[in-house]
């Protein structure tokens, strides 16, 4: 009884639905709740900060003057060499984290994708663990283990390794190596769930044909693994582009990033300056992914994604 | 050395995954030339044996050799040989012609040279129009086509092949089979072809090597493996025998060949008992299977429902009469029963006899639609057989020679 009352109302819902909807599909329908999501959290804050950008500065207190409109921020971003030296360094740094990281998670993943049982647990588990860890704290383990009093360099000292300790922090060194630390785990995890999908038979075809093991990963392994690497490096670079915690945590004020800049110009109450620096930051990275994307896809590489 | 070469030799080869031995001490030598089927069932060792053969597996002891070379301990890619897998194992992200190519681009031959080469071998298994298909276009048949190819296009000292049909519909896989068998009688190119299909293997083999458990009990071509095999695992996985189990009653010395010794088999199931000559040492006791192929059964609706002698043949002095069972002086038997079942499979029908002995013994007979006995279901018929054309395994499983 019943069921035939839930199937007569789903009926109805579903016609009232499609009533009201119109021309669209139901399917498309399904979408809105997503968009109104990214509506809230994507477009509304970023809209913000743009409007925020072209806003003029307070003069006495306050951070800036509600509805007005100026470039004054933008201005002050190009008048300020500072902002320039550090915008070219954080790029030069994004780009450098994200080759390595997308090369050492690669290696990575292909030596847990072969390794089998317990092996490729405690690899797995080692990359997924440090993940459970805040950034902070993983960041500043780093900066213990690298110091020059840590453990890395005790080790080589003890060792005999090496004759004076290595300085491995507050410079561009330690900022690369903790970024490292926090995004390894991502290219990780993004090349190895695309290799789960390779059959093993194709790298045993490409060996039974004459392949090298290193030929076999060049012609069969990596073609298959680009899609996860290229999600592996968008995060990487999104994600390197914008550190915060490894420069100020390992570098020194030489290794100062776009977002550490932004900080420093909110703790002056240049609020428009600020929101300029990140809607410049964000415009590149995007236009970095999108052009890095568009070339993949020429290149044949990203057809399955 | 007598004329022949000997392009695959395995000597004394064990395969073992921890506890379990999944090849056990196999021998095998493949001709120059030849089709060698590995036959046998799901996990009896014919795969890795051929893996074994590619350089997938290592032996735990053993040699392999290569059209006189030992490759052993060689990697696969150092062999001289290529596979066809059960999965075709095709590389997606190239298309159909880079995929045959790709063991000659391996072997360093130019681009414009080794796109020649895989032509021809495309044009070989008829699938020059698509040379720039990516294979998840392609159809199983024709990805089948193209994993041929590309393993011929290495030109190897031998082809293997790894249940290559067996995700083929049966009507593909009957082209498919003698496409194959065409192509190496062409190119001439050895072949060892791992089926667990018997009547594929006879389709396509010069010769079978049946597996079992590890082992391979038998080898010969297909003739000889059919009509002379060495032991019952062997005679059940080739046909659709029927069984009887029986057992030795009785012993004594031959009065006509002092070498044999007649023995007194009773087969309770069917309520008979034989004797037969054989120099195998059965004792009173020993467990004895008769099979009874289905071809060389008589089947006929039965004349009365007594059952009666037809020609009046003197009983044996030492077989036990029997209502039902007429062992005469031509050797043969006969039995009374009633159609349990007929089963209808297109070309031929099946009839399954209920033989009166109430022990639920149960005998097949598959005749040629053109030639079925008019029955059904509750019939009564007789069934007989030349004991001559039976086959016996003595209690280990091994033929016994009468």
């Amino acid at each position: 009884m019943s069921d035939v009352d839930t199937a007569g109302g789903v009926r109805r819902v579903r016609s009232v639905l499609q009533a009201a909807s119109g021309g669209i599909s139901r399917t498309k329908l399904l979408l809105v709740p997503l968009l109104l999501f990214d509506l809230l959290v994507f477009v509304a804050p970023m809209g913000y900060l743009l409007r925020i950008s072209l806003a003029e500065r307070s003069v006495g207190g306050g951070a800036l003057q509600r509805g007005t409109w100026s470039l004054d921020g933008y201005q002050y971003l190009s008048d300020s060499s500072v902002v320039t030296t550090v915008f070219t360094w954080t790029m030069l740094f994004a780009v450098v984290a994200t080759l390595l990281a997308v090369g050492i998670g690669t290696l990575y993943a292909y030596a847990a994708w072969r390794a089998s049982g317990a092996t490729r647990t405690v690899l797995l588990a080692g990359v997924v663990m440090s993940m459970f860890t805040t950034l902070v704290v993983k960041v500043f383990a780093a900066r213990v283990m690298l110091s020059p009093e840590g453990v890395v360099n005790d080790t080589l000292l003890a060792a005999g390794v090496l004759d004076s300790s290595l300085l491995l922090v507050n410079n561009e060194i330690g900022v690369l190596i903790g970024q490292l630390y926090v995004v390894l785990p991502y290219t990780v995890l993004a090349v190895y769930s695309v290799l789960t999908g390779l059959d093993e038979s194709l790298v045993e075809a490409a060996n039974d044909l004459g392949a090298t093991p290193v030929r076999a990963v060049r012609e069969v392994v990596l073609p298959h693994a680009v899609p996860g690497m290229a999600v592996g490096g968008v995060i990487a670079f999104a994600w390197s582009a914008g550190a915060f915690a490894a420069p100020l945590l390992l570098g020194s004020t030489s290794e100062r990033t776009v977002a550490v800049e932004v900080q420093n110009l909110l703790s002056q109450f240049n609020y428009p300056a600020a929101a300029a620096l990140a809607v410049v930051l964000t415009t590149v990275v995007l236009v970095v992914l999108t052009l890095g994307i568009v070339l993949l896809r020429r290149r044949g590489g990203l057809r399955d994604v | 050395m007598c004329g022949v070469r000997t392009v695959v030799e395995l000597d004394g080869v064990r395969v073992e995954y921890g506890e379990l031995v999944a090849v056990r001490d196999l021998s095998l030598s493949v001709r120059d030339g030849e089709l060698f089927c590995l036959l046998g069932p799901s996990g009896c060792g014919k795969t890795t044996t051929l893996r074994t053969i590619a350089g997938f597996e290592s032996p735990d002891t053993g040699q392999v050799v290569l059209d006189g070379r030992t490759v052993t301990s060689l990697a696969p890619y150092a062999r001289d040989c290529a596979t066809v897998f059960q999965d075709w194992a095709l590389f997606p992200n190239k298309t159909v012609i880079e995929n045959v190519a790709f063991g000659q681009k391996m072997a360093g031959v130019g681009k414009a040279k080794r796109r020649d080469q895989a032509r021809d071998h495309l044009d070989t298994v008829e699938m020059g129009d698509y040379e720039d298909t990516r294979p998840a276009e392609l159809s199983g048949g024709q990805k089948q086509r193209i994993a041929l190819a590309r393993a011929l296009a290495v030109d190897p000292d031998v082809l293997l092949l790894d249940e290559p049909l067996s995700n083929l519909d049966k009507r593909l896989r009957e082209t498919m089979q003698l496409e194959i068998k065409d192509i190496q009688e062409r190119l001439n190119t050895p072949m060892v072809y791992v089926t667990h299909d018997q009547e594929e293997a006879f389709t396509l083999a010069d010769r079978i090597g049946v597996m079992n458990n590890g082992r391979l009990m038998q080898v010969g071509d297909p003739e000889t493996v059919y009509d002379d095999p060495v032991d019952e695992f062997v005679e059940s996985f080739l046909g659709n025998s029927n069984f009887l189990s029986g057992r030795v009653v009785g012993s004594g010395a031959d009065r006509r060949d002092t070498a044999r010794r007649a023995v007194t088999v009773e087969f309770p199931g069917v309520g008979a008992q034989i004797q037969i000559a054989t120099e195998s040492g059965l004792t009173p006791g020993d467990d004895l299977t008769a099979s009874v192929r289905p071809e060389i059964l008589e089947l006929s609706p039965s004349p009365g429902e007594t059952p009666t002698s037809p020609d009046g043949g003197t009983q044996e002095g030492t077989a036990e009469r029997r209502a039902d069972v007429e062992p005469d002086t031509t050797n043969r038997m006969a039995l009374t029963g009633a159609v349990s079942d007929v089963v209808y499979r297109g070309s031929s029908i099946r009839y399954q006899v209920d033989i009166d002995t109430g022990e639920g013994a149960e005998l097949s007979v598959e005749r040629s639609v053109t030639r079925a006995p008019d029955l059904s279901t509750g019939d009564r018929v007789e069934l007989s057989w030349d004991t001559a054309a039976v086959y016996y395994f003595g209690p280990d499983g091994a033929r016994v020679r009468v």
